[in-house]
């Protein structure tokens, strides 16, 4: 407890660094919330009695859930070899004192059925280790098939009853494919499962979600044009939206069926907001130059978004009827695709410095900038995790464009897609 | 009355002819008349085989892909982040729209494409405005503006690959496609 009061000490005195000085950068992200993890521990899964021993299913999700909870950045994992020091784990009498001796400060416990029908039934079991109380159980089946989905969800239930925002369960669409077929694709959001949505033969760009994470809008060149329409992924049902001119970056209301999107239809490109049911659209710019990238802040009674009107692409926000328009960039000649955080506190955007292209977020509190990359191709399409902590964006560091997770703080970069090209990744906002 | 009128005017002829025939019975005149009559068709032959149509015909003959392979239509470029058409650009739209004023059938689509030193959205945008400077000056130079279409398509069809200063310079570029004839 004492070294959680001296680092919030630090944390209160330190200043947050400000942009372009890559000195400060590191002090900016590692104080952020200050909450220190989570210390916990996950004995080895157990059978039940009667249950089939698969057991490459109990090690599949055994990992799935250990790095989930370790992606988190809210749970600290106890390492498998200090399990080894103390008496060996008997879910029928656990010895807590022992699992506190190692700084477990929960421990969760898994107790595993594979059904002759190839079902899963999981029952997870979370402990505090040092009041030796449970602090919740469920049980939670699926098919042998989502064993990786179970374990997402296992995950999901344990940041829920931490009052945590799931996101292990959430999905990232994507676009695949060459210069000449570009297509968009699902994945899990650790890339497992990928999965192509569209066969176009066309270049599709620029995907994002709907709200109830069940249709993506994207523009596809297959009537020649950038058109935007909205595909039902569970139906196949494809729409046109808006074709004219350039259709894109479209970004769905989280409180309703509105979108926002960029378009040139009446000549000049211009962000319009539409009513997906209706159909009735307001114009919400009119400026000569390029207005385009409208993100939506999570409460939907501002839009951020990305104008020319300076001589530069800049980072702007406006109120969703278009009016008290602010500038929030000065520094830097050229940004775009905004996408605010769905806590509200962050912007991420690329800006564009001697050919460089790097991923920055602003900080709306401080009005403060912190950089997320560096040195390492070029990193485009910010998009942010369900519960605001982590990115997804497409860098071609390794020759070829993949998607790449980086922790709000730039921490644990690593990629998520290997093969061909992966680009303009969008993480879903909300999960249900 | 007209069929009297053409009886007694044949009748006059044949009274006519009967006295010439009478004072010279040769008939010399008669094939120096035909002579004359198939010069006339001889003249008349080289007219009907120079029509005005040929060049358009030949167009016509073509298929849209030769048309586009033949480089009526040159490529123009543009400056990083810019969209303004450059001095040394203008004798390219410049014969562009010669070759647009005399094949008045021809329609086009100008496609907007940009270097990869930009981001998917702003280079859709940027993509579009090239192509729409080009159109403009087409349209300023006599072409009817609703023969030109424009489309832009970022940076997602680079010409070349490279990571150059002549590369990029090569991918800043509006390019001219015959879509009718």
């Amino acid at each position: 407890m004492h070294k959680y009061l001296i680092l919030l000490l630090i944390i209160g005195i330190t200043a947050t660094g400000s942009w372009f000085l890559p000195a400060q950068q590191e002090i900016t992200v590692k104080i952020r919330e200050g909450m220190p993890m989570v210390p916990v521990a996950i004995p080895e899964f157990v059978f039940q009695s009667g249950s089939q021993m698969d057991e490459p299913t109990r090690a599949l999700l055994y990992e799935t859930l250990q790095r989930d909870l370790e992606f988190s950045r809210v749970f600290r994992l106890i390492p498998r070899e200090h399990h080894s020091y103390i008496s060996r784990f008997n879910p029928a009498s656990i010895n807590f004192k022992d699992w506190a001796s190692i700084q477990a400060g929960i421990l969760v416990v898994g107790k595993l059925e594979v059904t002759t029908e190839n079902r899963l039934i999981f029952q997870v079991q979370v402990f505090d280790v040092t009041n030796e109380k449970s602090i919740f159980s469920k049980n939670i089946g699926s098919k042998k098939e989502n064993a990786r989905l179970l374990a997402h969800s296992i995950a999901d239930e344990i940041m829920k009853q931490f009052g945590e925002k799931p996101l292990f369960t959430s999905k990232i669409v994507y676009v695949s494919g060459n210069q000449n077929n570009q297509e968009i694709s699902m994945m899990d959001y650790d890339g497992a499962r990928p999965i192509r949505l569209t066969f176009n033969e066309a270049v599709d760009l620029l995907p994002s979600w709907s709200r109830d994470n069940e249709r993506i809008l994207y523009t596809s060149y297959r009537r020649m044009a950038p058109d935007l329409f909205l595909f039902d992924i569970y139906s196949g049902k494809t729409s046109l939206i808006s074709s004219g001119g350039s259709n894109f970056a479209a970004d769905w209301s989280p409180a309703d069926d509105k979108i926002v999107y960029s378009s040139s239809k009446k000549g000049n490109h211009e962000i319009f907001l539409r009513n997906i049911l209706t159909g009735q659209e307001k114009q919400l710019t009119f400026n000569p130059a390029i207005d385009t990238s409208p993100t939506w802040s999570p409460n939907s009674r501002e839009i951020a978004f990305i104008s020319s009107r300076s001589g530069t692409p800049q980072l702007y926000i406006m109120d969703t009827d278009g009016a008290n328009v602010r500038r929030i960039t000065y520094e830097g000649s050229y940004h775009d695709s905004p996408t605010w955080s769905p806590d509200g506190s962050r912007i991420a955007f690329v800006s564009r410095i001697e050919n460089r292209f790097d991923i920055y977020v602003y900080q709306l509190s401080t009005n403060s900038y912190a950089k997320l990359t560096e040195n390492a191709g070029r990193n485009e399409n910010p998009t942010w995790s369900p519960d605001s902590r982590h990115l997804a964006f497409a860098s071609n560091r390794s020759g070829h464009y993949q998607i790449y997770l980086v922790d709000y703080d730039g921490q644990n970069v690593r990629p998520i897609t290997g093969a061909g090209d992966s680009r303009m990744p969008r993480w879903q906002k909300t999960l249900h | 009355m007209k069929k009297t009128t053409a009886i007694l005017l044949v009748l006059y002829l044949v009274i006519f002819f009967n006295t010439c025939a009478k004072k010279k019975p040769k008939v010399e005149p008669t094939p120096a008349k035909q002579d004359t009559a198939v010069e006339k068709v001889d003249e008349k032959t080289p007219v009907v085989e120079k029509p005005v149509l040929t060049e358009e015909e030949l167009i016509q003959k073509k298929s849209m892909d030769e048309l586009n392979k033949e480089g009526n239509l040159q490529r123009v470029y543009f400056e990083f982040d810019k969209y303004f058409i450059k001095d040394d650009m203008k004798p390219v739209l410049q014969k562009n729209a010669d070759w647009l004023m005399k094949y008045k059938t021809i329609e086009i689509i100008i496609e907007g494409h940009c270097d990869e030193r930009g981001t998917e959205e702003y280079n859709i945008a940027l993509g579009e405005k090239r192509a729409e400077s080009a159109k403009s000056y087409l349209t300023s130079l006599g072409v009817a503006a609703n023969r030109i279409k424009i489309v832009s398509f970022g940076k997602s069809r680079p010409l070349v690959n490279g990571v150059d200063e002549a590369t990029w310079y090569q991918n800043r570029r509006s390019e001219f496609i015959i879509i009718k004839k």
